[in-house]
């Protein structure tokens, strides 16, 4: 059998998925032997040109992580895709946007505000701000555009299968990685897991149905580590979140950040975790209510904290 | 939460209504699509739909 020509791709990333994916450790041996790498930025030396010049679907897989906010990662998502018989989007920013994500509470006009001009450690007199264009004597220097909106990579191009996780468990990158080698491939469209229900189904913790009076940030609070950490008020986003992962978050007293996107079945990720959090709060009286809800800070970053995009509102308002 | 999406409180109202209530639905439903109408289109689609967003 000739081997699988693989490739992946970063985008808007951190460069915590490669991580992830060196972290199938002697794996990566069973998949050089079926596979052969022919496109690695962080790794390998292949140009986009080379990429280019590559025919149609010629590429069996690629790894795609990270989400879209620059026109060279438009290009490259729209490029891998038709170079690629099956494309993946690796981790939660290549699949609902991610930490980047949280950028579209903003717009470009304003991030470039605050890097270039307003940072207290910024020294820019003639108020410099990056441009797609710029002419010197040898020529005509450009950089890629950057976008108002981070999008994910489902939402630019169409994807075959989904891994989700930021990053993704290394059983979860496996389970993917196996069914390649083995040729026994999910139906199109899966987001590949060990379990499609909430975290809370991966997590030991138990549910007492206790109310919470108070919501608590990490530190505030030493927790029980019997108990779920929610019922404790902490916001744990367990809930609202696919499985798989094996819940290692809450086993460390950490409450689920939601870094597997909506569990199955959850169209908006951020309003089913709100919904999971209004249940819990043990009062009926209007002010009281808004004094325990005035204590989370930040609920789009918090409830949203790697699916903003993906939302049914997927930014905020551009002024 | 919405305001950080740049959501005003007037784009949203929680009321409660008896069945036998058909005046007060009407006007409330009257008060409110004349308070939308008054901010204009929430504008969300830009930045949301192209390529280019």
């Amino acid at each position: 059998m000739a081997k699988l020509k693989l490739a992946l791709y970063w985008a808007a990333s951190c460069g915590g998925c490669e991580i992830a994916q060196l972290q199938i450790g002697e794996k990566l041996l069973k998949l050089a032997e079926v596979a052969d790498i022919v496109f690695w930025p962080v790794a390998i030396d292949v140009k986009y040109k080379d990429v280019e010049a590559m025919p149609d679907k010629s590429i069996d897989v690629c790894l795609f992580n990270g989400g879209i906010r620059t026109s060279e990662q438009e290009h490259l998502a729209k490029l891998l895709r038709e170079k690629s018989k099956v494309l993946i989007a690796y981790g939660a920013c290549a699949y609902v946007g991610g930490i980047p994500g949280l950028a579209n509470l903003f717009d470009k006009q304003s991030i470039f505000e605050r890097v270039y001009l307003e940072t207290q450690s910024t020294d820019n007199p003639n108020k410099v701000t990056p441009q797609t264009k710029h002419q010197v004597t040898e020529g005509e220097l450009t950089i890629p555009e950057l976008y108002d909106t981070v999008k994910s990579l489902p939402q630019t191009v169409p994807v075959e299968y989904i891994i989700p996780g930021c990053p993704p468990e290394e059983k979860t990158t496996w389970m993917a990685l196996e069914a390649l080698i083995e040729g026994k491939l999910p139906p199109v469209g899966a987001v590949i897991s060990h379990n499609a229900k909430a975290v809370c189904d991966d997590c030991q913790r138990k549910r007492d149905v206790k109310k919470v009076k108070k919501f608590y940030r990490t530190y505030e609070i030493t927790t029980d580590p019997q108990i779920c950490l929610l019922e404790q008020g902490l916001l744990c986003a367990g809930l609202a979140t696919r499985g798989g992962c094996g819940a290692p978050c809450p086993q460390a007293n950490m409450p689920c950040t939601g870094c597997y996107g909506p569990a199955q079945g959850v169209t908006d990720q951020g309003a089913h975790f709100l919904s999971a959090v209004a249940s819990v709060i043990d009062s009926s009286d209007k002010n009281e209510i808004q004094k325990i809800v005035d204590d989370i800070p930040d609920p789009v970053g918090t409830f949203y904290r790697y699916s903003l995009p993906d939302s049914l509102l997927r930014r905020a308002r551009i002024k | 939460m919405l305001n950080q999406f740049g959501i005003e409180d007037k784009r949203v109202r929680l009321d409660w209504v008896s069945a036998s209530e058909g005046d007060r639905f009407a006007a409330i439903v009257n008060e409110m699509t004349e308070q939308l109408r008054e901010l204009g289109p929430l504008g969300l689609s830009r930045g949301n739909g192209g390529a280019h967003g």
